[in-house]
């Protein structure tokens, strides 16, 4: 995380979050338009980087943001104010994203089954370990793109928003047991795009 | 010797093992090198992932930045849902009222102007299954529209199918009424003096008929040529076509959609046409009223109540029993007329009244002026209010449909909005006539007018959000889009107040545009498989 001047997820304001948060989300709840501006001042970066991740285009990105907050103002009701705002924030916006991009059946591999097959063949340790070297965040973003929607999904959830297990397997709808799995058989096709392999990828994704 | 396999790592690496067995890794990574490279690989490959999807390498598009939850002044509410209510008000006192009270007095009486215009017994008794079949349809058309809206997902298929199935047993039903007697593509009919019809008669597509015997029920000719009544008919005389002449008597009321109507008969009740011309011998009379759209409306038999009329001549040459209400380019009044009631007229010329013409009051007229008034301040009300009117309509839309309508604005910025909303302008009135072609299409012919006259209506309101949004930013909030539909509207409105036909061509614009973007974004609805992940994976 060193390597970013400001991260984008919830590092940004730490643990506790901006000292008067509580007492803003307490106004926002009574129907408090300054309130709402306020939280969307703060949120609405994060909020955007994040779908700009999880959904295929920029527009995309910036169309699901603004319906987020929309559903935010319906939704804050829910909101269970004795656990962290920016965590239930997220899981709002992943729940949002992946509708959006189910509504769209672009999710080539939602079906479990190719999860539970997926041999996971012990990668050579010292192979992987210079191919990460030699590769920068900016290809990792590129080869992201190019992955099936629910494992960009998974790793969005896990190393942006820094889910737990459990919440990335409520959030995209595979049991719990089954996150790890999703997670490391994305790592093994973002290994795959970076190894070059891209354009067999590439080709996969669009059939 | 045994590795731990990937997933563990992972796992250990994650702090998601169960404490001794973490500990028994990491014992065995101490000794065994390959295990620690491959810790130390998901490591690196873990904080590669956080910092390239954490880095900052695009900025956040600037319409997310303007915050769109603002407080807004209650002024600027209070006088949009005043003038919106004023704008209504207005609506009805000045139009809808007069007339409906008008219409009554000529003796369409009847609650409400639509029914009134063009459904319920005064027509033909036929309508009223018609309009029931009408209201069945649409709450059909709206329940799957709203299904459609609040599931996407449905299989496209299932709509058509759903609609096919609607629009077969619409048409099933509509067979139901048909006591009548029915002749269709037969080029000549004849009904011979002296012979009679027990039921209604229907004619479709007959070129030349003649009713010279008696039908007991309405006479319905569709798509033909000539009617001529020369016998009688108890019922109404309903004609969409060429010419209708009436010799004989008609107990009913006499509807036409024609060329030309020459009455040298009686009609006991009223007479409703849109005609280039409308003819009534010296001889003839009407019972109640007459309602006339027109191009020259010759008036020389009696009528027993009011005549009201919009066409370009109106000449009045007989006794009058009500009032004579005319919008017209130029009347004359003759000398056998005997007006009873008040004659309201207006116009581009005075009204010619022939010296023995006998009125019971002066006619009142105004000039009908061409161009706007801009220095009178009833002006510039009347535009405020009609402002108010589209302000309600909007804002009816936004809280009705928020994302379709948002949709829709954002369709504003495609050009193939222009070329589709002429398309459908110009298309749709084409296609309802063709659809008109049978009496079901009739029905839906007229509710297809009905939509696409709110869409027309409608379309200013996205083009004043999208301008709106230029203005003051893009929002997607309910409250923010309301302030940017009326802002919108104050620009469209004045931007309609140009001279020189400018104005008109801004209007005329705007509604295609609408018109256009509206339909764009039904489509997209329709044919919601996205094409983007394709695209996507190559931008990105």
């Amino acid at each position: 995380m060193g390597a970013t001047k400001q991260p984008g997820g919830m590092g940004s304001w730490g643990e506790q979050g901006p000292p008067d948060l509580a007492a803003l989300i307490g106004r926002a709840r009574a129907g408090n338009l300054e309130a709402w501006g306020e939280i969307y001042r703060l949120f609405a970066a994060p909020i955007f980087r994040f779908c700009r991740r999880a959904l295929p285009t920029r527009e995309d990105a910036e169309d699901a943001t603004m319906e987020i907050f929309m559903k935010l103002r319906e939704k804050i009701g829910q909101y269970d104010s004795s656990r962290p705002f920016q965590a239930w924030l997220y899981k709002v916006s992943a729940n949002h994203c992946w509708d959006m991009l189910r509504r769209r059946r672009i999710r080539q591999d939602l079906e479990t089954e190719g999860v539970e097959e997926m041999p996971l063949e012990h990668p050579d340790p010292s192979q992987l370990d210079r191919m990460l070297e030699e590769r920068t965040s900016e290809d990792v973003r590129r080869a992201l793109a190019k992955l099936p929607a629910r494992s960009r999904m998974a790793l969005v959830l896990r190393y942006y928003s820094e889910m737990s297990y459990d919440e990335i397997a409520d959030s995209i709808g595979v049991r719990r047991n089954f996150v790890g799995v999703v997670l490391l058989r994305a790592r093994h096709q973002l290994r795959e795009v970076l190894g070059g392999k891209a354009a067999a990828m590439a080709a996969g994704e669009t059939r | 010797m045994n590795h731990y396999d990937e997933m563990t790592c992972l796992q250990y690496l994650e702090g998601l093992l169960e404490r001794p067995r973490a500990l028994e890794l990491s014992a065995h990574a101490e000794g065994c090198g390959e295990c620690r490279t491959l810790l130390r690989a998901l490591e690196g490959e873990s904080k590669l992932l956080t910092s390239a999807l954490r880095e900052q390498e695009e900025s956040v598009p600037a319409r997310l930045l303007s915050p769109v939850f603002r407080q807004k002044t209650p002024w600027a509410w209070i006088v949009s849902f005043g003038m919106a209510a004023a704008g209504l008000y207005w609506l009805w006192n000045t139009i809808i009222d007069p007339w409906r009270a008008q219409l009554s007095q000529a003796g369409f009486g009847e609650t409400d102007l639509l029914t009134m215009m063009l459904f319920r017994g005064s027509l033909w008794n036929g309508w009223q299954t018609m309009w029931t079949m009408v209201q069945a349809l649409a709450v059909i058309c709206f329940g799957m529209l709203g299904f459609f809206l609040l599931r996407r997902g449905a299989r496209r298929w299932h709509t058509i199918a759903v609609v096919l199935v609607a629009l077969m047993s619409v048409m099933l039903l509509s067979t139901g009424p048909s006591a009548a007697e029915i002749h269709r593509g037969q080029s000549t009919y004849t009904l011979p003096a002296g012979s009679d019809v027990k039921t209604d008669l229907i004619l479709i597509g007959s070129m030349s008929v003649h009713i010279d015997g008696t039908v007991d029920g309405d006479v319905i000719s569709l798509l033909g040529q000539s009617v001529t009544v020369t016998g009688h008919v108890t019922g109404d005389v309903i004609v969409f076509g060429q010419t209708l002449t009436v010799n004989g008597t008609v107990d009913g009321n006499i509807r036409a959609f024609v060329q030309q109507v020459t009455l040298r008969g009686k009609v006991a009740k009223n007479i409703s046409v849109w005609a280039n011309a409308l003819e009534t011998d010296s001889g003839s009379e009407v019972g109640h009223g007459i309602l006339a759209f027109g191009n020259i409306i010759t008036i020389e038999g009696g009528v027993g109540r009011d005549i009201l009329t919009f066409a370009n001549h109106l000449m009045v040459n007989g006794p009058v029993g009500g009032n004579i209400r005319a919008t017209c380019d130029m009347m004359t009044i003759g000398s056998s007329a005997q007006i009873q009631g008040a004659t309201v007229y207006k116009g581009h010329h005075e009204a010619e009244i022939d010296l023995g013409a006998k009125l019971a009051s002066p006619v009142q007229f105004t000039l009908a002026t061409r161009s706007p008034e801009y220095t009178s301040t009833r002006y510039y009300w009347h535009l405020a209010l009609s402002w108010g009117a589209a302000f309600t309509f909007g804002l009816v839309l936004i809280l009705l449909i928020p994302s379709l309508f948002v949709e829709t604005v954002r369709n504003t910025e495609r050009f193939a909005a222009a070329g589709f909303g002429a398309l459908l302008m110009f298309g749709t009135p084409i296609v309802a006539g063709l659809v008109c072609l049978t009496i079901v299409g009739l029905a839906v012919s007229i509710s297809t007018l009905m939509l696409y006259a709110m869409a027309v209506y409608a379309g200013k309101t996205f083009i004043a959000v999208w301008l709106g949004q230029k203005m003051f930013g893009t929002t997607l909030h309910t409250g923010g889009l309301i302030g940017r539909l009326a802002a919108g509207l104050v620009v469209i409105y004045a931007l309609r107040q140009i001279p020189y036909t400018i104005g008109t061509w801004v209007a005329v614009l705007v509604a295609i545009w609408g018109l256009g973007a509206l339909a764009l974004a039904l489509y997209q609805r329709l044919l919601r498989v996205q094409p983007a992940s394709a695209s996507a994976a190559v931008a990105a």
